[in-house]
């Protein structure tokens, strides 16, 4: 394999993007990179999550800690993240914890007044810098905007209380899924389906629609002029070899051919809101280049240079 | 579901509670007035004053239970919330008037007090009672507070249900203790379990003897009397010996000798003769001369009748020992024949006998009846009391006139006396006999145990707490028989007793659970009106007169069985039907049952034992009684005109009835035996727990089993009032949810308002290894986001009354040590805990200050895990200091490695991991990593199909977004307006579900590994399951210990976890040891980490007890070289050798050295042979 060079270039392709959901195409890459891609987004992107809770009143039904575990995985708005520290490598305030360059102090005071039920929100919390804030899920154009009040932390009736001081830090979601920026990361492995047409055609209308029926996701359609099996939408196919044992079960082994091709993935990514789908991928790939520089720059590594072989020249820069 | 705002119905849950309601009920408002009435009054003679003066006691009124309260004009009424807090009993108070009597003069009435008796919840005395949900939540009860039990110093306790043999129904049986009676007593005998109007029982047996006569045997103080049959037939009516050899005879014909039902032989008739000349060998020929016979042996033993005369003490112990259930001598005589008939039909193999362990035999002790007999026992006990007393006053006063100033003609004088043994104690040994379940009776009130009739009702968890309601018990005298006969599972508990819902294990089959619809009889009819059975009777009779029984009552017997069937109601022989007319008068009998006429109770349970050849004793057995099993069956063998036509059917008749499945098949019946009834739904033969699996009808039955055990241990919701409860333990689920596949049971019950679990998306696969052997994995990240999250509370009452006795109250006080500064102290100045606080172990929650020694006492808390301080709560009874505390904490039970988790089908496992959620398997199109990995190993020899269709379905339902019913045995319905033989499978129609929305038809999914991003081999099975959280968890278990306590005797560790103590390296696991050879660590164990000591012997004497230390001679101490004199070596020398010559140490365990001790205290001498071990080559 001398001479082979590894060197790859990935490219992504953006299908779909919104604020909180992107859909975007990785090719001329390796499995591993796709899912070590998924997991760093899942585990290893920084958000901001409350850490800390200080209960000052607390009358409410619900206990002290249930509140702080309820109130510690409201996601904020963490673009400034990337740029945080670490609490425990922040040297302006020696790791307590509470300086601005890694925390953000947020404050909630309700007591319901009235014999109507009060919700206590996300919205009541008040934070100390308006970069970092409860994430707004509503709508942007507008409507209904007095419906949501945000996430429900706790119900109050009359005469109930509810204060206290909140620190959020900066965390990944290895240490804890608050800090888990993602709702849903997949990928699958973008399959390519080669019909038999010849044996196709030894199917009759009604054992075309049959087959066609057998899968369970709308991947393959029978056109009813042309009385042709078409591949609609390769992509919802799920693996799941329904149409394949069909095809068997029907006498028509080979009938089609589904290739998982191992170079080319669907991302599907889903935000929680607190970075933007958008953002969330770019700090991944951000976060992985910084993993990666780590290995190449560790001391280890440079002196088992040898070991890597041609792989060196790439972990050097090279 | 109900629709979302709709009051919920409780209806059904109260149904379950009625029993045990309806009998206190019962007792307060007819039980006791009729209980006091058959009290026995007891009389006194004072031959000073030659008056005779007669005590009894009448009127019993029982109050709602009341505040303790210095004002006397407010009255308030005490919630049982407040006793729970405040750890005091729920009581009423209980007065009764006691009638005195001198000679023939008028009654004096005084009221008695006598005490604070218990008050069950929701019973018609509660303060609950008729409250509707939002005013019992005002009450800080639960919504829907059911009731049931009793709170005794803030416990809660319910009544055990136990099993009873059936009330006045002779039963014949065979038992091996009966031959050992007394020489020429065979094992056979008809045994009739009497019970009075009162309750209270008595059981009479008639045995047979080997020489063909009977022998009547009862209980009276604690021995058993054995009459001759004949005598007491004698005694009970004048008649003649012509008679009674008709009588017995009757039932022999020669006509239909050995055909269908023909119990009589040729036998009869010389047995007859023997019973009769026994009677005349005696030399008894009319009926005074038997009475003064029986009375001349009992009177020594009959207090009260000393001085009456023989036929009077006779006449008693007829009245009172013998049938007690019947108060008419022709009855009971009616009685004696027919069981006399029924015994040696026993003998002759012409019926066999009946199985006691059948619950066709078989009624149940409800609370309230078995408080009226306790009850009574205690208020004769004290009336015997205070009689002994006078008599000793009037005794006393004889002997010394002056001093003495009792008047025996004066009614507070005797009630001084009286005084001297409180009336109160009445009601506070009822209270303990409660609290403790013991029974403390001299006559054992014809029960068979001493303890165990009540239990706490634990509120673990809902399931729990409903389970101790609806449990029934065969009775603690049986667990401890070797045999399995009684743990059998009958077919006659067929639709009574749940054949899922036993524990497996020790009591296995003792301790059954009646099922979802089984009900019993109590003392009201469907009204609500307590029954006239004095009237209900007459009816009964009245019916049966019309459908041919003769009327001519006093001349029972003419023929017997199989011409004409006996007629028995409630124990009573009322007369004989043809046996033509028999089915015919039943069939009446039962559409006048559903038709729900007044007439007759629609509980009445119409025994028909039909002729057969050499089967169960024929007759019509008919009861009105109450504490019988019920449950509804449809009877469609009337035409229904509209009506369900429910019928209210007992264990006895069941088994002689056609009741078929409503599937619409015939069960495999004959055309010639047509089913009469039908069932009403297959699930009314489960339990209410049993019923909450879902699909059970699809797993093996032993699964079914388990989970009924596990959803009673299961960590859940169990109380919405948790803020206002002070239990000792209770544990909490924090975000349970309602289950997704759900059977018909949890909407019928509101189980939604107490959910035991969460959906937790299971896959079935081996992934990593740490699935195997029933462990689980959990998913890191589902545990971060809350699942499974929960604490257990735990209140520390503190009572300084309680301590009172040691000095005096008002010196101790809650209050914060002076010492204490105010700034560090973990306590408030009142000396108790902030409330939110945390509090590590060993730090204190509560601190005692002592005004008179000016010392604090500080509580610490035990453990070795913070907890947080939930609720304090004080008494504010006395205005000045507080007296008692309730400090409640709080630990949280987040899942960690080692707890206990369990789906709804008996698979239990335990979590190995948690796992982080990158690492997890995740499906390519969906994103979704499972919460929770198990081995696809747990199924095949479960075979616990439900649990998968359980996974299918509920998959089904969330993407749909509806629940799934998962009601067992649908199948069995036949369904309106649909064709019978629809053969879908389940799976058929939950994979159309899943089809629909684009999944794979059987469940399964690809998934990808999380680990390494390649799609794993095989199509995983995913879906969501509803898991419960068990309550067995490590932090509450594990056990470390390197060193700590040891024993004081031995030296070696203690055992127990709450004193740190160490494990049992037992005898097994040193053998294991030795088979791998590993001898260091064998040593290390049993020898270093427990009492290893080196000891002094002496080995010219071999002993180890001699050593002693030698006195260090006092030297003059010498510094030298400014450094400190080096430590003087121990010296030790042989007491018995006077030299310190032989001197060894030798290393062994202390238990050696104390075993030498024990033996030379027993003069036994233990002597070593000390020698060098490296020169012992050999």
């Amino acid at each position: 394999m001398d001479g082979v060079s590894y060197a790859r270039t990935p490219r992504i392709k953006i299908r779909e993007l919104k604020d909180d959901y992107v859909k975007f195409e990785l090719r001329d890459t390796d499995p591993s990179i796709a899912n070590a891609l998924r997991r760093v987004m899942i585990a290893e992107v920084p958000t901001i999550a409350i850490d800390l809770v200080e209960i000052e009143v607390n009358s409410t039904v619900l206990n002290d800690e249930f509140i702080a575990h309820r109130v510690g995985l409201i996601p904020l708005t963490s673009e400034r993240a990337m740029s945080m520290r670490f609490s425990r490598d922040c040297d302006a305030c020696d790791g307590d914890g509470q300086c601005e360059f890694c925390s953000v102090e947020f404050h909630l005071r309700v007591k319901c007044m009235t014999d109507q039920t009060l919700d206590v929100t996300s919205k009541d919390l008040y934070s100390s810098d308006h970069t970092v804030v409860p994430v707004d899920f509503t709508d942007p154009t507008g409507l209904d905007s007095s419906e949501n009040r945000g996430i429900i932390i706790v119900k109050l009736r009359r005469g109930q209380e509810l204060r206290l001081r909140a620190i959020a830090r900066k965390g990944i979601g290895k240490d804890h899924a608050k800090w888990s920026p993602a709702a849903t990361v997949t990928f699958m492995y973008e399959p390519e389906i080669h019909i038999n047409e010849d044996l196709m055609e030894t199917l009759t209308f009604e054992e075309k629609k049959e087959w066609v029926e057998s899968s369970p996701t709308r991947v393959f359609e029978l056109d009813p002029v042309t009385q042709q099996v078409v591949v609609v939408d390769p992509e919802a196919y799920t693996y799941d070899d329904e149409v394949i044992k069909k095809a068997e079960a029907m006498g028509k082994p080979g009938l089609v051919d589904v290739i998982a091709r191992q170079d080319s993935f669907i991302f599907t990514v889903e935000s929680t809101g607190a970075i933007k789908a958008s953002q969330l991928v770019l700090n991944a790939i951000e976060i992985l280049k910084q993993k990666l520089d780590a290995v190449r720059l560790s001391e280890d590594t440079v002196e088992a240079d040898d070991q890597f072989g041609e792989l060196g020249a790439h972990m050097r820069g090279g | 579901m109900g629709k979302p705002g709709a009051a919920p119905n409780y209806e059904p849950l109260r149904e379950l509670l009625k029993p045990h309601i309806e009998s206190f009920d019962h007792m307060v408002e007819a039980g006791l007035d009729t209980m006091f009435q058959h009290v026995k009054p007891v009389e006194i003679y004072d031959h000073h004053s030659d008056k005779k003066l007669r005590i009894w006691l009448s009127n019993p009124e029982l109050f709602p239970p009341q505040k303790e309260r210095s004002s006397k004009t407010m009255r308030e009424a005490l919630l049982p919330f407040e006793c729970r807090q405040a750890k005091i009993s729920y009581t009423g108070k209980f007065t009764a008037d006691v009638c005195f009597q001198y000679d023939d003069g008028a009654i004096i009435r005084r009221k008695f007090n006598l005490g604070q008796f218990p008050i069950m919840l929701q019973s018609k005395l509660c303060n609950l009672r008729g409250a509707d949900p939002r005013k019992l939540v005002s009450y800080k009860e639960e919504a829907s507070e059911m009731g049931g039990y009793f709170v005794l110093n803030g416990l809660e306790r319910v009544a055990r249900l136990l099993i009873m043999p059936k009330r006045n129904y002779p039963m014949s049986l065979v038992r091996n203790s009966f031959s050992d009676r007394r020489e020429g007593y065979t094992d056979k005998a008809v045994v009739i379990r009497c019970v009075r109007e009162d309750q209270s029982a008595l059981t009479v047996k008639l045995y047979y003897l080997r020489n063909g006569s009977a022998r009547l045997g009862f209980w009276m103080r604690g021995r058993e009397f054995l009459l001759p049959v004949g005598v007491v037939l004698k005694a009970l009516i004048d008649t003649t010996d012509y008679e009674i050899h008709k009588k017995l005879t009757c039932c022999y014909n020669d006509k239909y000798a050995k055909g269908k039902g023909a119990v009589g032989t040729p036998l009869v008739g010389e047995r007859a003769k023997i019973i009769l000349d026994e009677v005349r060998d005696l030399a008894l020929f009319t009926r005074v001369q038997c009475l003064e016979h029986i009375g001349e042996h009992f009177q020594a033993i009959m207090d009260g009748l000393e001085n009456d005369s023989y036929s009077i003490v006779a006449e008693t112990i007829l009245k009172d020992y013998i049938f007690v259930h019947l108060d008419n001598n022709f009855d009971k005589f009616n009685l004696l024949i027919f069981m006399l008939q029924k015994l040696f039909s026993l003998i002759d193999q012409t019926s066999v006998p009946d199985n006691p362990d059948s619950l066709q035999n078989q009624e149940i002790l409800l609370p309230g009846h078995l408080i009226t007999i306790y009850l009574k026992e205690k208020l004769e006990d004290w009336l015997q009391k205070a009689k002994r007393l006078l008599l000793d006053e009037i005794n006393d006063r004889s002997k010394s006139k002056k001093s003495n100033t009792f008047n025996f003609c004066i009614v507070e004088h005797i009630m001084n006396v009286m005084n001297k043994n409180p009336a109160r104690q009445i009601s506070q040994a009822v209270e303990n006999m409660l609290k403790t379940g013991r029974l403390v009776s001299q006559t054992g009130l014809d029960l068979q145990q001493r303890a165990g009739y009540t239990v706490q009702a634990e509120r673990l968890n809902y399931l729990r707490f409903l389970s101790h309601f609806r449990a029934v018990h065969r009775g603690a005298s049986f667990a401890g028989l070797r045999t399995t006969t009684v743990r059998k599972l009958l077919p006659e508990s067929w639709g009574f007793l749940c054949p899922v819902h036993t524990p497996d294990g020790e009591p296995c089959g003792l301790l059954n659970h009646m099922t979802s619809t089984c009900r019993v009889t109590t003392f009201f009819d469907a009204q609500g009106n307590i029954k006239d059975y004095f009237k209900l009777k007459a009816s009964i009779l009245d019916i049966l007169f019309k459908g041919g029984m003769p009327q001519s009552v006093p001349n029972l017997f003419q023929a017997g069985p199989p011409e004409v069937l006996n007629v028995l109601l409630d124990g009573r022989v009322v007369g004989y039907i043809p046996s033509s007319e028999v089915e015919k008068t039943v069939a009446n009998l039962r559409s006048i049952k559903v038709s729900s006429a007044l007439e007759i109770p629609d509980d009445l349970e119409i025994g028909y034992v039909p002729l057969s050849m050499g089967g169960a004793y024929p007759g019509l057995y008919l009861f009105t009684s109450a504490s019988r099993f019920i449950r509804p069956v449809r009877n469609i063998s009337i035409p229904s005109n509209g009506s369900e036509n429910i019928e209210l059917i007992g264990p006895f008749e069941q088994v002689f009835m056609e009741i078929r499945c409503p599937d619409g098949g015939d069960g495999g019946r004959k055309s010639a035996i047509p089913a009469t009834h039908e069932e009403i739904h297959p699930t009314g033969m489960m339990s209410v727990v049993a019923n909450l699996t879902p699909w059970s009808d699809h797993n093996q039955s032993p699964r079914n089993m388990y989970q009924c055990q596990m959803a009673k241990q299961t960590m859940a919701f169990s109380l919405q009032t948790l803020q206002h409860r002070a239990d000792q333990k209770l544990y909490h689920l924090q975000t349970p949810q309602t289950p997704i596949v759900r059977t018909s049971s949890y909407t019928k019950y509101n189980i939604d308002r107490y959910p035991t679990g969460t959906n937790a998306i299971v896959a079935v696969l081996a992934y990593t290894g740490y699935d195997m052997e029933d462990a689980m994995i959990l998913n890191k990240s589902s545990v971060e986001r809350g699942m499974f999250h929960g604490q257990i509370y735990q209140t520390e009452t503190i009572d300084l009354t309680d301590q009172r006795s040691k000095t005096d109250n008002s010196t101790r006080m809650f209050r914060r040590s002076n010492i204490d500064k105010p700034g560090c102290s973990v306590l408030d100045s009142d000396g108790l805990p902030y409330v939110g606080q945390m509090i590590h172990p060993d730090e204190p929650y509560c601190s005692i200050y002592n005004e008179v020694t000016s010392t604090s006492h500080t509580y610490k808390k035990k453990g070795s895990e913070p907890s947080y301080v939930d609720y304090v709560a004080f008494d504010v009874k006395n205005k000045k200091h507080l007296q008692k505390v309730n400090i409640r904490f709080r630990h949280p039970r987040n899942p960690v490695i080692g707890d206990k988790f369990s789906s709804r089908h008996g698979q239990k496992g335990v979590c190995s991991q948690l796992w982080p959620d990158i690492d997890m398997p995740f499906s390519g199109n969906t994103g979704m990593r499972p919460d929770l990995i198990i081995n696809p190993h747990a199924f095949p020899s479960r075979m616990t199909i439900a649990m998968l269709l359980e996974s299918v379905a509920a998959k089904g339902g969330s993407l749909h977004g509806h629940f799934v019913d998962a009601t067992p045995f649908p199948s069995s319905m036949k369904k309106d307006g649909e064709e019978s033989g629809s053969e879908d499978s389940l799976v058929d129609e939950l994979g159309v579900l899943l089809r629909e929305k684009g999944f794979n038809y059987h469940g399964v999914e690809v998934l990808y590994s999380g680990v390494y991003g390649t799609e794993l081999t095989c199509e995983i099975f995913i879906g969501p399951v509803y898991y419960q959280r068990l309550r067995h968890m490590v932090s509450d278990k594990f056990q470390v210990r390197s060193t700590g306590t040891v024993d004081q005797v031995t030296r070696q560790p203690i055992k127990g976890r709450k004193r740190g103590g160490g494990i049992r390296f037992g005898e097994m696991e040193r053998d294991s040891l030795l088979a791998h050879g590993a001898a260091y660590l064998l040593h290390d164990r049993l020898h270093t980490c427990s009492d290893h000591h080196i000891a002094d012997v002496c080995s010219l004497c071999g002993s180890i007890l001699t050593a002693t230390f030698m006195q260090p001679q006092k030297r003059p101490v010498r510094e030298i070289g400014g450094l400190p004199p080096g430590k003087a070596v121990r010296k030790v020398y042989c007491h018995a050798c006077q030299t310190s010559k032989g001197m060894e140490t030798v290393a062994m365990p202390y238990v050696f050295r104390y075993l030498a001790a024990e033996l030379a205290a027993m003069n036994i001498k233990l002597t070593l042979k000390l020698r060098n071990g490296a020169g012992d080559g050999a």
